[in-house]
């Protein structure tokens, strides 16, 4: 059976970890800087308040003066997110995640584990956590599962049996295809409103209509195709990270930050020479909030001069002084061969040594013996401005 | 300088950890520690202000004196009267009264 495990509102869960009081006021996640001023997912009493996510952000705050704009935390959403899915993972599911607060998985090879697909589903619910609201469908298929979980109550498990699909369907909102808003708009103007309308229209005029995303959201609202779920190939956890003394904005600081984070994460002895096909920047911002950037490469690389070119620039897009610089592994390339040069660049000998040196350092000290001194404001006139001491106990 | 080889030294690892330990260890952010930073310093001064005794030891020339103030825009302002003196023993030493804290610390400026 394929089960959907769903987390309505995750980013603003998250984001209110650190700030439990706000989930009982009216409160909203705050929209994106620089884009439609949409609020995203809303508390309990802003929406008893009338506040509902996707509302225009004015008219929110006309209907509800009280409300509180929650920033978003990309990179606490993705660690929880992250979180999760590894919890479910150590539970026994290969989990396949759609997006953040939303998971499928199989329960076929846990149901004799935990004796039945109702305990392995309670199993999985208890993995996530009741602190999430979390709730959980099960059905034949794939998007039968996702409705059934968005209809079940916090901590409840909704199962649908196969033969039971069609009329499970039939009285859902359309809502749950995924059509962008004006196609909604489109087939509500047509006085369509729930799943068994939609799935009467011919399929031939529906895709006549709407095109492919038409076509593929009658099918779905059929039940969809049967598909295997694949489980994700559990995310390698390679990551660096820098906290400074105190709040840093200055882009020569943040640059040498980075760079030494980057020698930190390629002298990791879990990387076994296999260059990075995809990074994340990750930064504490200093009101609070946090920042993420993930960059993927054109070609793997384990170069440090093309790796600090390639994120160095995204640097520049912090809205604000930072707490903390964490650079992570996303995804490595499989193949560890590189290129040999013919000739070895010059220098290239003595840095062995000295790597080999500062191992033997290591080695005999232990962890945080060695330290690096990094020149982050040499023009300022307090002294212990001018320079950092950084751990690099790789 | 102090406070950082303290968090380096407890993160020292131990041999026989787990891998879930270790995991963690490696995602907890390294702290990096400030060069040079100021430490206490005992001064007697004239009435003038200027140091007669740094660290009990008497102060033969005072060679230079400057001021920095800076980040008053801040929570953690910055307000110091520097003093480079030459000791008694012939020791080079710069020292400064923090006009916040209003104490004196040792520094290399």
């Amino acid at each position: 059976m394929v089960a959907c495990l769903l987390i309505p509102g995750f980013e603003l869960r998250a984001a209110l970890r650190l700030r439990p009081r706000l989930a009982l006021v009216p409160a909203a996640l705050a929209p994106e800087p620089g884009e439609e001023p949409l609020l995203g997912p809303v508390t309990a009493a802003a929406e008893t308040a009338g506040v509902t996510p996707g509302m225009r952000l004015g008219e929110a705050l006309a209907t509800c003066p009280s409300l509180v704009l929650v920033d978003r935390d990309p990179a606490t959403v993705e660690r929880e997110w992250e979180g999760v899915l590894r919890r479910l993972e150590d539970a026994g599911f290969a989990v396949d995640p759609v997006e953040q607060g939303v998971v499928v998985f199989e329960t076929k090879g846990v149901e004799r584990l935990y004796g039945g697909v109702r305990p392995a589903l309670a199993r999985a619910l208890e993995a996530v956590g009741s602190g999430w609201d979390p709730r959980v469908g099960a059905a034949a298929r794939r998007f039968t599962a996702l409705a059934a979980a968005s209809v079940a109550r916090p901590g409840q498990t909704l199962i649908v049996a196969e033969k039971e699909e069609e009329s499970f369907l039939e009285p859902l909102p359309l809502s749950l295809l995924p059509l962008p808003p004006d196609r909604y708009a489109e087939l509500e103007g047509l006085g369509l409103r729930r799943l068994g309308d939609f799935t009467q229209l011919p399929q031939g005029a529906v895709a006549e209509r709407l095109g492919v995303e038409g076509r593929n959201a009658w099918r779905l609202a059929r039940g969809g195709r049967r598909a295997k779920v694949r489980g994700r190939k559990p995310a390698f956890e390679l990551a660096e990270a820098l906290a400074f003394p105190e709040a840093v904005a200055n882009e020569l600081t943040l640059r040498r930050a980075l760079g030494s984070l980057l020698e930190r994460l390629l002298a990791r002895p879990e990387r076994a020479g296999r260059p990075f096909r995809k990074l994340a920047l990750a930064a504490r911002l200093v009101d609070g909030g946090s920042w993420r950037r993930a960059v993927t490469l054109r070609d793997a690389t384990a170069e440090l001069a093309r790796l600090r070119s390639a994120l160095g620039p995204k640097l520049v897009e912090l809205p604000c002084p930072i707490l903390e610089l964490r650079l992570e592994a996303v995804e490595l390339a499989e193949h560890t061969g590189q290129q040999l040069a013919l000739v070895e660049p010059a220098g290239e000998e003595v840095g062995v040594r000295l790597r080999e040196g500062l191992r033997q350092v290591r080695a005999s000290t232990g962890t945080g013996s060695v330290c690096a001194v990094v020149e982050v404001a040499p023009w300022s006139r307090i002294p212990e401005a001018r320079a950092l001491v950084v751990p690099r106990d790789v | 300088m102090s406070g950082s080889i303290r968090l380096a030294w407890q993160r020292r690892r131990v041999p026989d950890v787990t891998s879930d330990t270790e995991r963690l260890a490696a995602s907890l952010p390294s702290i990096a520690g400030r060069l040079n930073a100021p430490r206490r310093a005992l001064v007697e001064t004239t009435v003038g202000g200027e140091p007669r005794l740094v660290d009990r030891e008497l102060v033969t020339v005072v060679r230079e004196e400057w001021r920095v103030v800076d980040r008053w825009w801040t929570d953690d302002p910055v307000d110091r009267r520097y003093f480079e003196v030459v000791l008694e023993s012939g020791r080079n030493v710069c020292v400064y009264r923090d006009g916040e804290r209003r104490c004196w610390f040792t520094q290399r400026a």
